[in-house]
Formats: C-alpha cells, sequence, structure tokens
C-alpha cells in the first residue's frame, strides 16, 4: 500500500479541519472529525481501504476514548493521532501482511499512532502560538473600532497557521513515512524482540486511555464499583455494549430516585439553604 | 421602548459561538476571540453609535476559557445580561457581567469535562466501537450522526436557556437536583466504560510452566480466567489509574513505562503476540 501525494493533501486538509483548535469548530471538527473511529472512517476512504481504516481507527479510539484536556494540556494530538497514524498504520498492517480485523493488526495500529500523537503535540502548540499573531491583529482592531475584523481573525488567518502545523506536517509525514513503514518489514522481523515488544505495547496502551477516564469520574474508591460491575457484565456475561448500556439505566434511575427522596426529606426539614454557591456569587 | 434581541441574532451569535469558539486559539487567550465574535451581532444590534459599540465589546475582550459544549450556556447568559445593560446603563456594567463570567467558567468547565467530554462522548463511542465489529462503517457513522445532532441542539438549548434564564440557568446546573442528574448519569457512564474495557482490552499471558516430559501443568491465563475473566486487563487498569490518580505521573511517562514492562513481559515469555510472518 503506498499513499499519493493527492491522498497525502486529502489527509493533511482533514488534519487542518479536526485539530484542537481546528478549522472544523469544536463539535464538528475536534470532537467529531478528530476521534480516531471517524478518523478511520476518513482514512479508509481516501486510502480506498474502508476495512482496514475502520479496524485501525477502532484500536486507536480505545487508547484515546478520554482525550479530555483539562485547561487546555495535552498529551497527544488528534490530527496526529488520526490523520498521521491512522494512514500510517494502515500501510504498516498492509506491509506486515497482517488481516485487517486480527488483534495482531490492532495491536500495531495502536503502537504506531500513539507514538505520532505523542509527538504532533509539538503541533498543537505550534498551532497556538501562530495564532497568537493573528489575535494580535485582532487586538489592534478592536482598538481601532474595526470590529468586522474580528471575523478573519477567528475564522480566516488560524487557516495559516493550520497550513503550516496541520496540512504541511500531515502531508510530509504521510508521504514519506509511509516508505518508511514498509522498509521496517525487512529491518525488524515480526518473531524478534522489538516487534513483540511493539505489539504487546499495543496490547497494553488502551489501559492508559480508560484509567485517564476514570481519574475523572472517580473521586472516591466505591466509585470503582459501577466500573467493575460493566466490566463484569461484559467479561464473564459476555453482554456486548448495548445491552451493558441498557442494564445501567436501571441502576442510574435508583440512584437518581434515592437522591431525590433524600433531598427532598431535607426540604421537608430545612428551609432552602442548600444554595451555597449563590452566596459566593453575590460577594 | 426597551430593546429587545431578535430571535435571528441571537440564532446568528448561537452560530458564531457554536462554530468559532476555538478557532483562534492560543494558551494566552483561549477563547477569547470565539467569544467577542459571538457577542458582535448582539452588540451591534443593540447600539447604534460606535462608541457605545466600542464599551460593550471591551467588556468581552477579558480572558475566556471553559468547555465550549456547555459554555453555550454563559453565551446566552451574557447576551440576556447585554440586553438588561442597554436599556439600564445604571443597573447592569461591565463588572457585573465579567465577575459572573469569570466566575462560571470554573464550574461549567468542570461540570462539562467530565459530564459531555468524560462520560457522553465515551459512552457514544462505546456504542459505536460495538457496532464496528469486522470494520463495519456503521459505528463511525452512528456516532457522527448521534454526538453532531445531541451537541448541536443541546448547545442550541443552553445558549437559549441561559439567554431566558439568566444564571437561574447556571443555578439548575450546580444545585442539588442538578447534581443528582450528574452523578445518575456518571453512573452509565462508568459501566459502560468498563464494558468497553472488558470488550475490547484483551490482555493475556502466554505463561505455560512444562515439568520435566514437555506437558504443561500450569496455564496461568486459563487459571486467571476461571478466578475472574479479563483478570489481567482490570490489574492493568487499575496499575495505569493508581499511576496517574494517586502518583501524579503523566500519561506520557505511563505509556513509556508500560514499554518498559512489555519488553520485560516479552523477554522473560510472559507476553507473546504468536505472530510470525
Amino acid at each position: 500500500m503506498t499513499i499519493s501525494w493527492l491522498q497525502a493533501a486529502l489527509l493533511g486538509l482533514f488534519a487542518c479541519l479536526a485539530s484542537m483548535p481546528g478549522m472544523g469548530g469544536t463539535t464538528i471538527g475536534n470532537y467529531t472529525l478528530g476521534r480516531p473511529l471517524v478518523g478511520g472512517l476518513v482514512c479508509g476512504l481516501i486510502l480506498g481501504d474502508l476495512k482496514t481504516g475502520i479496524m485501525c481507527g477502532v484500536a486507536m479510539q480505545l487508547v484515546y476514548i478520554a482525550l479530555v484536556t483539562p485547561g487546555g494540556t495535552v498529551s497527544a494530538d488528534v490530527r496526529a493521532v488520526s490523520y498521521i497514524g491512522i494512514p500510517l498504520a494502515m500501510v504498516a498492517v498492509h506491509a506486515q501482511g497482517l488481516v485487517a480485523t486480527s488483534a495482531g493488526a490492532a495491536n500495531l495500529a495502536k503502537s504506531m499512532g500513539t507514538l505520532v500523537g505523542t509527538i504532533g503535540t509539538v503541533l498543537f502548540y505550534g498551532t497556538a502560538t501562530l495564532n497568537l499573531v493573528w489575535q494580535h491583529m485582532g487586538w489592534t482592531a478592536v482598538e481601532k473600532g474595526n470590529f468586522k475584523k474580528l471575523y478573519q481573525v477567528d475564522w480566516g488567518w488560524p487557516w495559516l497557521s493550520h497550513l503550516v502545523f496541520s496540512f504541511l506536517p500531515t502531508l510530509i509525514m504521510c508521504k514519506l513515512g509511509a516508505s518508511a513503514v514498509t522498509a521496517l518489514k525487512i529491518a525488524l522481523p515480526m518473531d524478534g524482540i522489538p516487534m513483540k515488544t511493539l505489539f504487546t505495547v499495543g496490547a497494553l496502551l488502551p489501559c492508559v486511555g480508560i484509567a485517564i477516564l476514570l481519574k475523572q469520574i472517580v473521586t472516591s474508591v466505591l466509585d470503582f464499583v459501577p466500573f467493575f460491575v460493566g466490566f463484569t457484565l461484559a467479561a464473564s456475561l459476555q453482554l456486548n455494549l448495548v445491552a451493558c448500556a441498557v442494564i445501567s439505566l436501571i441502576f442510574a434511575l435508583l440512584f437518581y430516585e434515592g437522591d431525590m427522596a433524600k433531598l427532598a426529606k431535607a426540604a421537608g426539614g430545612l428551609a432552602t439553604t442548600d444554595f451555597d454557591d449563590e452566596d459566593e456569587e453575590d460577594i | 421602548m426597551a430593546k429587545k434581541i431578535s430571535k435571528k441574532t441571537l440564532t446568528r451569535s448561537f452560530h458564531h459561538w457554536f462554530y468559532g469558539n476555538l478557532t483562534c486559539f492560543s494558551q494566552e487567550h483561549m477563547q477569547t476571540f470565539g467569544y467577542l465574535t459571538s457577542m458582535l451581532p448582539i452588540v451591534e444590534e443593540l447600539y447604534d453609535k460606535k462608541e457605545d459599540q466600542a464599551k460593550a465589546m471591551h467588556t468581552y475582550t477579558a480572558f475566556f476559557n471553559t468547555e465550549p459544549q456547555l459554555g453555550a450556556l454563559i453565551v446566552g447568559v451574557t447576551a440576556g445580561l447585554e440586553e438588561a445593560r442597554a436599556n439600564d446603563p445604571e443597573g447592569v456594567d461591565e463588572e457585573t457581567i465579567n465577575g459572573l463570567r469569570a466566575g462560571l467558567m470554573g464550574p461549567i468547565a468542570g461540570i462539562g469535562d467530565s459530564l459531555i467530554v468524560g462520560t457522553l462522548i465515551p459512552v457514544i463511542l462505546g456504542i459505536a466501537l460495538g457496532l464496528s465489529t469486522g470494520g463495519s462503517p456503521l459505528g463511525a457513522i452512528f456516532y457522527i450522526v448521534v454526538w453532531n445532532l445531541l451537541a448541536y441542539f443541546g448547545m442550541r438549548f443552553a445558549y437559549f436557556k441561559g439567554y431566558e434564564l439568566g444564571d437561574k440557568a447556571v443555578e439548575f446546573l450546580v444545585g442539588p437536583k442538578g447534581q443528582a442528574i450528574r452523578k445518575s448519569i456518571s453512573i452509565i457512564g462508568g459501566m459502560v466504560i468498563g464494558a468497553v474495557a472488558a470488550t475490547w482490552v484483551p490482555i493475556n499471558t502466554a505463561l505455560k510452566l512444562r515439568n520435566s516430559s514437555g506437558k504443561v501443568y500450569l496455564d496461568l491465563q486459563n487459571q486467571l480466567n476461571s478466578v475472574y475473566p479479563s483478570f489481567l486487563t482490570a490489574l492493568f487498569i487499575i496499575f495505569c489509574w493508581w499511576l496517574m490518580a494517586k502518583k501524579n505521573m503523566s500519561p506520557i511517562k505511563v505509556m513509556l513505562l508500560l514499554v518498559v514492562i512489555a519488553l520485560i513481559g516479552v523477554l522473560t515469555g510472559f507476553f507473546d503476540p504468536g505472530l510470525k510472518y
């Protein structure tokens, strides 16, 4: 499998749209096109192998299931994960002669994509820094009362940041990376220690993504209970995800009713004195 | 005559936020420019004089950053406040608006990050992953449709609720009823993520102990499965969580540590992907 200049350019365009901060906007860009699952679909269509694209996207999505960027700090860059990592992973899967739906293909994709995604963090800081130039133009316009120019600053000029930090890196890395990845096959045999390690790392990596998510929802040890109930339903009872989601609804409902009953009881005993953040706002 | 922002202008302002909240992001000003472009149509409609417009726009040059989806609520609240200021410049001033904005962006970011980015998106993704078995594009299409519909109409709802109710809309979110809803949603999130982990993250050991005649007397993976299926997956997730939550390790460091563990595991025969050309 090779990547042509045109294909690489198309991937570059999607990288511009999908980044955080990207030209597709947050909802459509970052949270839709930037998700590896959707990236897998797009890369599969562009490179003409939908199945491998989707499977690489699924594998990568597990690593980045929780791409939360609290306070604007990033540990990986979605444009690099989805539009450099996935295409190169697809090429690698083909070069190694793996079946697209096999566990080996998924693990290779995870290692490859995560490596590229981590390096891609540079692109995030590059874009955000170059945007300062346009913002400076924006401040000058605001001082002069020339407000219409804000639209150019917010929607137009950042395209230039993306030309430099999304389009060109994607174009070059996809085009040149493809031959490098193919050459890897000859350099590193699949049953050697480096490749075995690479595949094993791929299997372990999603644990980090899931742990990041747990960090968001677990504040006390008891918060692990829903996680392990879901885990057990799937691992021991072999239920699929939709079934687990439906079962979780009844627990959510019970908790909600319980909390509301507590509130009603509290409201009966006390007058409504529980708006503690209202006080803060009045000061 | 009291000034009122037209529905059309509010919709325009919302669309500016929906699209442009982060397009011109920098570490220094973050979402400030997205905010300015969303307030511009409103300011232009409310004030005829150039200097009044300039005075109003100056308010929104203050730093702003929050979770952009749920943050539509704050933009809606300030649209309502700007309208109140246009009608009664004595009652509402720049300080009132910016005090409220600065006070809201923290809590809304916290709730938005855990509710939308930490729960809603992973749950939709989890279900979408389940639909992608065998390389089917159905999962990705499901995610694109469901997420965008929920996000667009949800944000629109938040924006207009913010405009109508002002800071009461926020009280609902951070108040006890909102908290109860958030808690029950996090239960759904936790269970679905658990199921995603068990379904899609297989970690198996290849360790088998043989006696002198080559007969396997301990197959560790089988033993583990009879205790608790996917035991190693659960163990590694807890381990990563512990490193990040309790030891404050960065995700990249944890990933590097996993590379070391994988190498040791391969060398000792604990891990073996079992692939050949």
